[in-house]
C-alpha cells in the first residue's frame, strides 16, 4: 500500500478537514481571540489529524503487507485464509470473512470432486475384476477345444485382456502408494516372468527374445514393475519390422544398475523423442499405425516417477529403439 | 490320481476346469452348494482345492480358514483381485498358492502338480502312456518295447505336451508357448532342430510314426 494512494482515497475526508479547519480559523478571526490562540488551535488540529492518520497507515500497511506476502510465499495459493490472521479493522474484517467463505466454499467443491473421482476409480476397479471372469472362462473354453477358429479368438481374447490390465493400472497410478511393496528381486526373473506373461503376442509375431546378463538385484515392486516392461514389449510388437528382436540386458555402474529394452523395430524420428512419453502422443508412427493410443509410455514413466526409477529412450529410425530403466543404488542396499 | 475339488460359483468357469483337468489326468469334484461346501471338501477327502475368492453366502477368505482349521488339504486361491494386500491375506490364512485370473492355463497345471508333488507322491502322474510309448516325466525317460532313450528338457516337455493331447494336433505356436513356460524362449527355427533330434531319438528305439507331422497346422501323436 503506498502512501500516496492512501492519502488519495482519503481526499474527500481530507478536503472536508480542510475546510472544517479553515471555518475554525475564519471564525476564531472574527471573534479576534488572537493571532496565538488561532496558531495554537489549528496546530493541535493538524497534528491530531496526522497522528491518527499514521496509525491508521500503519495498521492497515501491516496488514495488507503481511497478506501478500502471504500470497507470494505460498506454494498452494488457496490455502492463504489460513495464514492470515483476523485484523481489527472493519475492511480488513470483511477481507479475512471473503477469503474464509470462498476458500471453505472451494474446499466443499474440491472434497465434491474428490469424492467422484474416487468413487469412478473404485467403479473402475470392480469393473475390471468383474470382467475378468468371463476373460478367464472364455480363455479355459478356449484351451479345451483348440481349433484353428479358438486359437484366432485367443489371440484377440489376449488383446482385449491386455487393454483391461492397462485401465486397471492407469486408474490405479495415481495411487500407486496405496498398493505396493518394494523388495530385492533379481532382473532376470522379472524379465521372464513379462516374457512369459506377453508369451503368446510375442511367439505369434515371430519376435526372437536375446536375454543377456541381468543377475542383477534391483529393489522394486514386481507387479508395476513387470507393467512397466510389459507396455515397452507391446510397443515393440506393434512397431516392429522384419525378423523382429529383442534384447534384455543390463549394466552396473558404482551408484546404478541399468537396465536395456532394445528392438530392431520401425524406430521413432528424432524430433519426436521428447515427446513419447507425453500422454497421448501418437506421432508419426501413430499415424500410420491404428492401434497406438499414446497411454503405454506415458504411464510407464508416471509408473517408474512413482517407483523412483528413472525411465529414458533412445531410437534410430529404421534401426530400432531402446528403452532404459535406471535403478538407482546405494541407499537402497542398506535396507 | 490326484482328486482335485473345484469351488467356484461361474458355471463355465468350473465345467471348462473340470474339462481341463480331467483332460491332465485329474479327477476333479465340485460342489455349488455354498452354504456346506466346507462340509464337502473334508468329505471328498481331495488331495488339493481350488478356491476362488468372490463366492456367494461365505467369501473364500471365510472358506480357507474353516478348511484350514479341519484339513491339511493344499489350497489354490484363485482370484480376478490382483493386489498385495489379497495375496497377503490369503497366505496368512493358510492357502499354500494364490493365482489371478485370468491364468494362463499352462501356468496353473504347472502350480497344481508343483504342489500335488510335494504333497503327494503320486507315480501315476509321472508317466504318459500311448501307443506303447512310455513316457517318464521325472526320470526324463522314453521307453518302447522295453528299450529307452534319454530325452533332454525341451524334448522331454516337447513329447509330453503332444503326449498329453494324444490325438489332437498341437500347433507350433503352442508347443512354443508351453516351452516359454519354462524360461526357454525358443525361436521358430531351434523348435524345427529340437523335433528333428527329438524324432531322431524316437527312431533309435525303433518307434516310427509316432510324432506326425501335419503340415500348416502342427503336430500330432
Amino acid at each position: 500500500m503506498r502512501l500516496g494512494s492512501f492519502l488519495k482515497n482519503r481526499s474527500i475526508f481530507l478536503l472536508t478537514q480542510g475546510l472544517v479547519l479553515s471555518f475554525i480559523i475564519i471564525l476564531l478571526a472574527v471573534v479576534d481571540i488572537g493571532i496565538y490562540a488561532i496558531i495554537y488551535v489549528s496546530s493541535f488540529f493538524i497534528i491530531t489529524n496526522v497522528v491518527a492518520f499514521i496509525f491508521e497507515y500503519i495498521r492497515k500497511n501491516n496488514f495488507y503487507k503481511g497478506v501478500l506476502q502471504n500470497l507470494e510465499n505460498l506454494d498452494k495459493k488457496f490455502l492463504l485464509s489460513e495464514m492470515v490472521e483476523e485484523p481489527n479493522f472493519d475492511e480488513g474484517i470483511i477481507l479475512y470473512q471473503i477469503l474464509k467463505e470462498t476458500n471453505k466454499s472451494m474446499n466443499d467443491n474440491i472434497a465434491k470432486y474428490k469424492i467422484s473421482s474416487e468413487e469412478y476409480r473404485e467403479y473402475i476397479e470392480t469393473w475390471v475384476h468383474e470382467i475378468k471372469t468371463p476373460i478367464a472362462s472364455t480363455l479355459l473354453i478356449i484351451e479345451n477345444n483348440n481349433n484353428e477358429v479358438t486359437r484366432n479368438i485367443r489371440t484377440e481374447i489376449d488383446k482385449l485382456d491386455a487393454f483391461v490390465e492397462q485401465a486397471l493400472f492407469y486408474s490405479r497410478s495415481n495411487n500407486v502408494e496405496k498398493d505396493y511393496a518394494i523388495r530385492g528381486v533379481i532382473l532376470k526373473d522379472l524379465v521372464n516372468q513379462t516374457i512369459k506373461g506377453n508369451s503368446r503376442n510375442l511367439i505369434e509375431s515371430k519376435v526372437l527374445i536375446e536375454l543377456q546378463k541381468l543377475d542383477y538385484e534391483i529393489f522394486t515392486d514386481s507387479k508395476w514393475f513387470e507393467f512397466i516392461v510389459s507396455q515397452i514389449i507391446t510397443n515393440s510388437i506393434k512397431y516392429k519390422k522384419d525378423n523382429p528382436k529383442i534384447v534384455f540386458h543390463a549394466i552396473e555402474n558404482d551408484n546404478n544398475i541399468v537396465f536395456y529394452i532394445t528392438d530392431n523395430g520401425i524406430g521413432i524420428p528424432e524430433n519426436e523423442l521428447s515427446k513419447v512419453f507425453d500422454k497421448g502422443f501418437t506421432g508419426q508412427n501413430g499415424r500410420k499405425y491404428a492401434k497406438s493410443t499414446g497411454i503405454g509410455l506415458y504411464l510407464a514413466q508416471k509408473l517408474c516417477h512413482k517407483l523412483g526409477l528413472s525411465i529414458g529412450i533412445t531410437s534410430k529410425i529404421n534401426e530400432g529403439t531402446t528403452i532404459f530403466i535406471t535403478f538407482p543404488r546405494g541407499h537402497h542396499n542398506l535396507r | 490320481m490326484s482328486k482335485i475339488f473345484i469351488i467356484e460359483d461361474d458355471d463355465i468357469i468350473r465345467t471348462e476346469l473340470n474339462n481341463l483337468l480331467s483332460k491332465y489326468g485329474y479327477v476333479c469334484e465340485s460342489s455349488t452348494d455354498f452354504e456346506r461346501v466346507i462340509d464337502n471338501v473334508i468329505s471328498a477327502a481331495a488331495d488339493l482345492v481350488l478356491l476362488d475368492i468372490n463366492l456367494p453366502m461365505f467369501d473364500g477368505y471365510y472358506i480357507c480358514r474353516e478348511i484350514r482349521q479341519r484339513s491339511n488339504v493344499p489350497i489354490i486361491i484363485v482370484t480376478s483381485r490382483a493386489n498385495e494386500l489379497d495375496e497377503l491375506m490369503s497366505m496368512n490364512l493358510g492357502a499354500d498358492d494364490f493365482i489371478t485370473k485370468p491364468y494362463n492355463t499352462q501356468i496353473l497345471l504347472a502350480h497344481i502338480s508343483a504342489i500335488l508333488k510335494r504333497t503327494v507322491n503320486n507315480e501315476t502322474i509321472n508317466t504318459i502312456s500311448h501307443k506303447g510309448v512310455i513316457l517318464h516325466t521325472t526320470k526324463s525317460i522314453v521307453e518302447y518295447n522295453g528299450q529307452t532313450a534319454e530325452l533332454t528338457k525341451n524334448e522331454l516337455r516337447i513329447l509330453s505336451t503332444l503326449m498329453n493331447n494324444k490325438g489332437n494336433i498341437i500347433s507350433r505356436d503352442d508347443i512354443m508357448n508351453d516351452l516359454w513356460q519354462s524360461d526357454e524362449f525358443i525361436d521358430d527355427n531351434t523348435l524345427t532342430v529340437n523335433i528333428n533330434r527329438l524324432r531322431k531319438k524316437l527312431e533309435s528305439i525303433d518307434i516310427f510314426d509316432f510324432l506326425v507331422t501335419r503340415r500348416g497346422q502342427g503336430y500330432v501323436v
